[in-house]
């Protein structure tokens, strides 16, 4: 049985700007080579739909890598951000996961999705009614209120702050993009988070009553009260809500937006009828997503008659498993209407799959139905680049013009 | 050892053997019975593992919790006897049971 080192595989720059803006080629020859893994600069990138799915549920033989990339940035896990990422509950494993995943999971599920749509509409047509009238903005910019908004009004947090910590929020959400220079920012981010978080518990504990919703943090606080977890694990736990609240879904429909303003049949279709939109949103996961995921091994696995000896880094590109050819006929073709044999793994999978799936469904649906409805004959009005291919990867800016349909 | 049945929507049956405190999710994949994805392995958080349970079995396993119900409100097809099967746990009792997959878990 051969080692993943005595491989021949292919390298993907996934470090180079050059593949964030185009890693289709990247992927395609890497396939060429080895049918289900290449290597990348910190570790091995597993590119097949069948394989990730295969080794995705290894949660015994595999943990989360926060600590190797903390390592990777030159992080102490007692500084803000080394602590919190380490620390939190996407790097845990084994009972203090499921300790902490049995208070959240709850609050996070499709009930928890009904539940919150309304306020998933009422936020986006605050937002429309403010910026709309504009008739031209950057779309990302634009949306980037719109599910941290949604996720302040679950936690009863201000929405009217995430003005002031939007750039803390956009620093954490590069915080797995493997740049070690921007470290310093991030420590400053997650104490501007971690403040804005505290206060918001300080207030709910002193009885200031939120101006909608905030039911979560009630559950939080419960918890909390009852030794289910620390005060520390309470305020990492919001730091994390609110980061993943805010790049993932706003990337997304970024994207999505991107996308669809090229098939104006299809966005038109999206404001007249929500559940084409909800097909729009599905295939949108499948063709292209955001995030991807990242694992050590830690311990030998045997896969394919391949070793993945422990202490392996293995890299999952859940935003471009859609593509796999063998898992998707026709895979390049973007289709709302597919008939889907297999499904996207944009959410991830095993036990750290995306808490927030069900909400970031709803309100990327709902969100986009509206807009639909608002911003009438959206057309490109500049130009736009790439985030980084490693962490959340995504649209850099859309600047866009339409006509108001107020 | 304790016995399960798998219906799949268009009538093809896997029978599979399961140890008891086993999940009908795991044991189903462990036996690539098709049809059911278990895509969060088990933690009660994604409703990818939905079954229908026989209605000769279903007072035996019980209704769901409460979570589960909330998750359940995911799921394409909710029916009475709506399960997830992650939280079917084998057991003597339980030897012989016999559940149904809806036609997609998406």
């Amino acid at each position: 049985m051969k080692t993943v080192a005595d491989l021949e595989l292919a390298y993907l720059p996934m470090e180079e700007p050059s593949f964030a803006s185009d890693p289709w080629p990247h992927f395609s020859a890497a396939r060429q080579t080895h049918p289900w893994l290449a290597q990348c600069a910190f570790g091995y990138v597993v590119h097949q739909y069948e394989a990730v799915k295969d080794l995705m549920w290894m949660d015994d033989r595999m943990r989360p890598a926060q600590d190797m990339i903390a390592t990777i940035m030159g992080a102490d896990d007692a500084s803000p951000w080394g602590r919190m990422v380490v620390r939190g509950i996407a790097a845990l494993t084994g009972d203090d996961h499921i300790r902490l995943r049995n208070i959240v999971t709850p609050l996070f599920t499709p009930k928890q999705a009904k539940l919150n749509q309304q306020l998933m509409r009422d936020v986006m047509t605050r937002l429309l009614d403010e910026w709309a009238p504009k008739g031209a903005f950057d779309f990302e910019e634009f949306i980037s209120y719109f599910p941290i908004a949604v996720v302040c009004g679950m936690i009863g947090a201000p929405a009217g702050e995430i003005g002031r910590m939007r750039h803390s929020l956009e620093t954490l959400g590069l915080q797995f993009s493997m740049n070690p220079e921007i470290l310093p920012e991030l420590q400053t981010a997650t104490v501007e988070i971690d403040e804005f978080g505290q206060q918001v518990v300080a207030d709910r504990r002193a009885g200031k009553v939120p101006e909608i919703g905030g039911e979560l943090l009630d559950v939080l606080l419960k918890a909390t009260g009852e030794g289910g977890m620390s005060e520390r694990e309470l305020y990492d736990l919001l730091i994390f809500l609110f980061a993943a609240g805010y790049d993932t879904s706003k990337n997304m429909m970024t994207w999505i937006m991107h996308n669809l303003l090229d098939k104006p049949d299809m966005y038109q279709r999206c404001a007249e009828d929500f559940s084409y939109c909800q097909k729009v949103v599905e295939e949108s996961f499948r063709y292209q997503s955001v995030a991807n995921a990242f694992r050590l091994t830690s311990e030998d696995i045997e896969y394919q008659d391949t070793l993945i000896p422990a202490g392996t880094m293995l890299f999952f590109p859940l935003s471009v498993l859609g593509r796999d050819p063998e898992a998707f006929p026709d895979a390049d073709t973007y289709n709302p209407e597919r008939v889907h044999e297999n499904r996207h793994m944009g959410f991830g999978r095993g036990r750290h799959l995306c808490l927030g799936q069900f909400i970031a469904r709803a309100q990327i649906a709902e969100g986009m139905h509206l807009i639909a409805q608002r911003l009438k004959n959206p057309k490109r009005a500049g130009d736009m680049s790439w985030r980084p291919f490693f962490g959340v990867w995504g649209l850099n800016g859309l600047p866009i013009e339409f006509e108001d349909a107020a | 050892m304790p016995q399960a049945t798998y219906i799949t929507h268009d009538g093809e049956q896997f029978g599979v053997e399961i140890e008891n405190g086993v999940n009908l999710m795991q044991a189903a994949l462990d036996n690539n019975v098709s049809g059911i994805l278990g895509d969060c392995g088990g933690g009660c958080a994604c409703a990818t593992c939905h079954v229908f349970v026989d209605d000769a079995w279903f007072e035996r396993t019980g209704g769901p919790s409460e979570l589960e119900s909330d998750l359940l409100e995911g799921v394409l097809d909710l029916r009475e006897t709506s399960r997830l099967s992650c939280q079917i746990a084998m057991s003597d009792e339980l030897d012989g049971i016999v559940v149904h997959l809806p036609e997609s878990q998406i």
